[in-house]
């Protein structure tokens, strides 16, 4: 809980939270999301960063409506699964939307948000989540 | 400060969230008149926005128009009163966002709404001296107002960024002249650790508002060896929908010169992108080879005033992201108790 | 190897404790089960809690265990695998009775959530997922669930009382259950009728915060403890599996590939089949998980989960009863003893000390044990004296 709001543990995932920056695998292809030595497929050391599309495919969502500590500022807010078109799928908040904006199928974009902070004087934590494209 | 040389505005991009709130709501809780409100509507941040994730949004727009490849950003300066940290810069945030690798100048910068024209000013010095190739200028706020107070109708949401960098493929506009004129001027303030600003009622328009932008422009035109009638388009700073259009009058400037680059009376005061917002919004339907100025003012007080020449590389450049009424257009609309909750107004929460 | 029978089991009622601690219930538990064992001595303490540090400020947490029941300079261990942490130290007590390192293992799990806040406990719960890609955007574990949810009913184009009757059917089995923590019956209008957590999701197909504490004691073939007497159960096979953290990095997440492996490894290593099984205790965390473990382990075919337990095929007095004094959600789930409620209650059926909830001529049983969705699995075997 309070421990979650060490900086050095959102600072070294950043290039995931900030631009959606995987390790694809050279290998067999897997998208690994965290950093890791190896696939967790094939267990190559072969790994390319590799920044995830902008754009994506909403699978599913819900509404958070009993949220954890650290989100609970935010809450109702909506958790969504979003599929790549090589197939990744990553579950992400989806921001700029009410449940009814949202259909099960459709384009959502990447955007930088800020994701929760430790009170009026610890860190802001920032990171992706994605929301109905303005066109 | 002069004519500058070799620099061009090679993207453009602003950014407005999705919430509004009627001046006539916040209005109907302060028992104001419905009759002499400043503007129709204001823009309110999401929960989970600020400063620096909308400055994200514009200058994402405005590095898809220019195709510029990050690690081509030498600096990123972002404008703000509304910076979410006292220390801690928000151009980091927002260049590792956009993925701009680590050799990049960063500064924030603070003018009250000046800021974000500031930024413009120094790109271009930096670019035009050839010591950077291209950078990002940014103004983004979440502005504020005291529950009750009069600023609480305007201070608003939002962001724009211009990506500017040496002319020559395509760009958008060439910057031609700038101007600035500054003195210390007490119309506004709000000191350190305090939430929400003073100001002076009228004392902020004619000494300030108003002697500011109309000696930055009329020594921007002398300089240039420009009449209003030359130009075609004139933006100002608003801090309402008043202001700019009185501008303009004492200026003789035609109305429908004017009228595109104000969005005050739809989004309310967005700070330090209140200026560039216009500029965005008249770069959405300029043609090329038009004559632009653009004049900010910051309380305290000054203003930048620009001569910018709008290229052939815009109508092509413009398509590449959405345009600014796109963004307005969204709107949804709160209530003033969900609006106190998104700006943090809601203590002890 | 020995063979390793459980031949004694406590546990506390599962609800709100306030006046004890963490280390009480775990000792309440554990003299429980020494009694109810007859053993003299115990050799090795296993203590199971997933969440002791956070919520008791606890690390080291055997040695304490050890002193609250006077048994100095026992060898004893903290066993943590996020919620089948009770099945993991019951695996490794197996494992050190079956080598001949410990005589009498005694195997306790205890986990106090009751002090949490609502908000804190989803702080805590969520961290079965993996927090540095989902726990820290707020990404909850009912948010998951809901999303399986989604899916099971999309895919399988089904209404949502296939999957909201699996509460009700745990209330119907917890009715009257002394140690349960909701021991009374609800309807499937009552669970569709409640609160929404993350839609489909509603509150009552939800497990809830609670305290308890349940403990096992081992014993080898050689100690010949009560087996004469007909009260030692063997543990035919243990099997725990891993898998990817996210179920949607995996081919199918409707598919739980640690439930079925370990469900065919521990059968294989008890050498019965699904079919001989009497009683099966699966992890219904939220109601969605039961259609999935039981499909994943083959017990139902793919979307036919809810039409078996239509059937009455999961029912006390069914083919094969499932959590027959109430699973998670009716029994509770206090976290790291979780599975060790499951053992001692396969253990009652199978030497016919369930009571009201007792099953005819049970003679081998199954829990399955589940972290997060799938991320960790676990499946242990237990077969009565007849068959043992």
């Amino acid at each position: 809980m309070r421990f979650n709001f060490r900086p050095q543990n959102h600072w070294r995932f950043k290039r995931f939270r900030y631009r959606t920056e995987v390790l694809r695998c050279a290998n067999c292809g897997t998208v690994n999301v965290t950093t890791r030595p190896v696939c967790r497929r094939c267990r190559s050391r072969n790994l390319q960063r590799e920044e995830l599309p902008e754009r994506g495919r909403l699978v599913a969502f819900t509404t958070v409506k009993s949220p954890t500590e650290e989100h609970k500022e935010l809450a109702p807010y909506i958790v969504g699964l979003v599929e790549f078109e090589d197939g990744t799928r990553i579950v992400t908040q989806i921001t700029d939307a009410d449940p009814e904006d949202l259909k099960t199928g459709m384009i959502v974009e990447r955007v930088l948000r800020k994701i929760t902070h430790d009170g009026d004087a610890g860190i802001i934590i920032y990171g992706f989540k994605f929301r109905p494209p303005i066109t | 400060m002069a004519r500058i040389r070799n620099v061009a505005i090679l993207g453009y991009g602003g950014y407005v969230p999705r919430l509004r709130i009627k001046a006539t709501e916040i209005a109907r809780i302060w028992g104001r008149e419905e009759d002499a409100l400043p503007v129709r509507e204001k823009s309110v941040n999401e929960l989970d926005e600020d400063a620096i994730t909308m400055a994200v949004e514009a200058a994402k727009y405005a590095m898809r128009r220019a195709g510029i490849d990050p690690s081509e950003i030498g600096a990123v300066n972002v404008g703000s009163e509304s910076h979410p940290y006292a220390v801690k810069p928000s151009g980091t945030v927002v260049a590792e966002a956009l993925g701009i690798p680590p050799n990049f100048l960063a500064a924030d910068l603070e003018f009250a709404c000046k800021a974000g024209t500031e930024s413009l000013q120094m790109i271009s010095g930096l670019v035009s001296a050839g010591i950077i190739k291209a950078g990002l200028a940014i103004g983004a706020d979440t502005a504020q107002g005291r529950p009750g107070d009069a600023l609480e109708f305007t201070a608003a949401a939002g962001a724009a960024a211009l990506v500017v960098g040496r002319p020559g493929n395509g760009e958008v506009a060439s910057i031609e002249y700038a101007r600035s004129y500054v003195t210390d001027t007490p119309d506004f303030w709000r000191r350190a650790h305090e939430r929400y600003p003073s100001h002076t009622f009228r004392f902020t328009g004619e000494p300030a508002y108003f002697h500011h932008t109309l000696s930055a422009v009329k020594g921007l035109l002398e300089e240039a060896g420009l009449k209003v009638a030359d130009v075609d388009y004139f933006i100002f700073h608003q801090p309402n929908y008043k202001f700019p259009l009185a501008a303009a009058k004492v200026l003789q400037i035609p109305k429908e010169k004017v009228e595109q680059g104000v969005v005050t009376h739809l989004i309310g005061n967005t700070y330090a992108a209140s200026s560039l917002m216009g500029l965005v919004r008249v770069l959405d339907v300029a043609r090329p080879g038009q004559l632009i100025v653009l004049t900010s003012f910051g309380s305290g007080a000054g203003s930048d005033s620009f001569l910018i020449e709008t290229k052939e590389g815009l109508p092509e450049k413009r398509a590449k992201a959405p345009l600014l009424d796109a963004l307005i257009s969204r709107a949804k609309y709160v209530d003033y108790a969900t609006y106190l909750r998104h700006r943090d107004k809601i203590r002890g929460a | 190897m020995r063979s390793v029978h459980v031949v004694g089991v406590g546990y506390t009622r599962v609800g709100e404790h306030w006046g004890d601690s963490l280390t009480e219930l775990m000792a309440e538990a554990s003299l429980a089960a020494i009694e109810d064992a007859g053993v003299e001595r115990v050799d090795g303490i296993y203590v199971a809690s997933t969440f002791c540090e956070v919520t008791n400020n606890q690390a080291g947490i055997s040695a304490l265990v050890a002193e609250a029941l006077g048994l100095r300079s026992v060898y004893g261990v903290r066993v943590e695998g996020g919620e089948s942490s009770g099945l993991m130290a019951l695996m490794e007590a197996y494992a050190a009775v079956a080598s001949g390192l410990v005589d009498f293992a005694l195997v306790v799990g205890g986990e106090k959530l009751s002090d949490l806040l609502p908000d804190e406990f989803n702080s805590v719960h969520s961290m079965t997922l993996p927090y540095d890609s989902m726990g820290y955007a707020g990404v909850t574990p009912a948010s998951i669930a809901a999303l399986l949810y989604k899916t099971y009913l999309e895919r399988y184009e089904v209404p949502q009382e296939f999957v909201a009757q699996f509460p009700v059917l745990m209330h119907n089995n917890a009715e009257g259950v002394s140690h349960a923590q909701f021991p009374f019956k609800v309807k499937l209008e009552d669970v569709l009728g409640s609160p929404e957590v993350a839609p489909p999701l509603r509150r009552l197909e939800c497990s809830a915060p609670c305290d308890g504490a349940a403990a096992v004691v081992l014993a080898s073939d050689d100690s010949q403890t009560r087996r004469l007497s007909g009260q030692a159960v063997r543990i035919g096979g243990i099997s725990i599996r891993t898998d990817y953290v996210s179920p949607f990095d995996r081919e199918d997440p409707l598919f739980m590939t640690s439930v079925a492996l370990s469900v065919d490894e521990a059968l294989l290593r008890s050498g019965i089949s699904r079919s001989e099984l009497n009683v099966l205790e699966v992890h219904d965390s939220f109601s969605i998980l039961a259609p999935l473990i039981l499909e994943s382990g083959g017990f139902s075919s793919r979307s036919e989960s809810g039409p078996d337990v239509k059937s009455g095929k999961y029912s006390l007095g069914g083919e094969l009863p499932i959590n027959t004094f109430g699973g998670l959600k009716a029994r509770g789930h206090p976290i790291g003893a979780t599975a060790l409620y499951q053992v001692a209650e396969v253990y009652l059926q199978l030497t016919g000390r369930a009571g009201k909830k007792q099953v005819d001529r049970t003679k081998a049983g199954a829990i399955i044990s589940v972290s997060g969705f799938g991320t960790i699995a676990g499946t242990a075997v237990m077969l009565s004296g007849e068959m043992g």
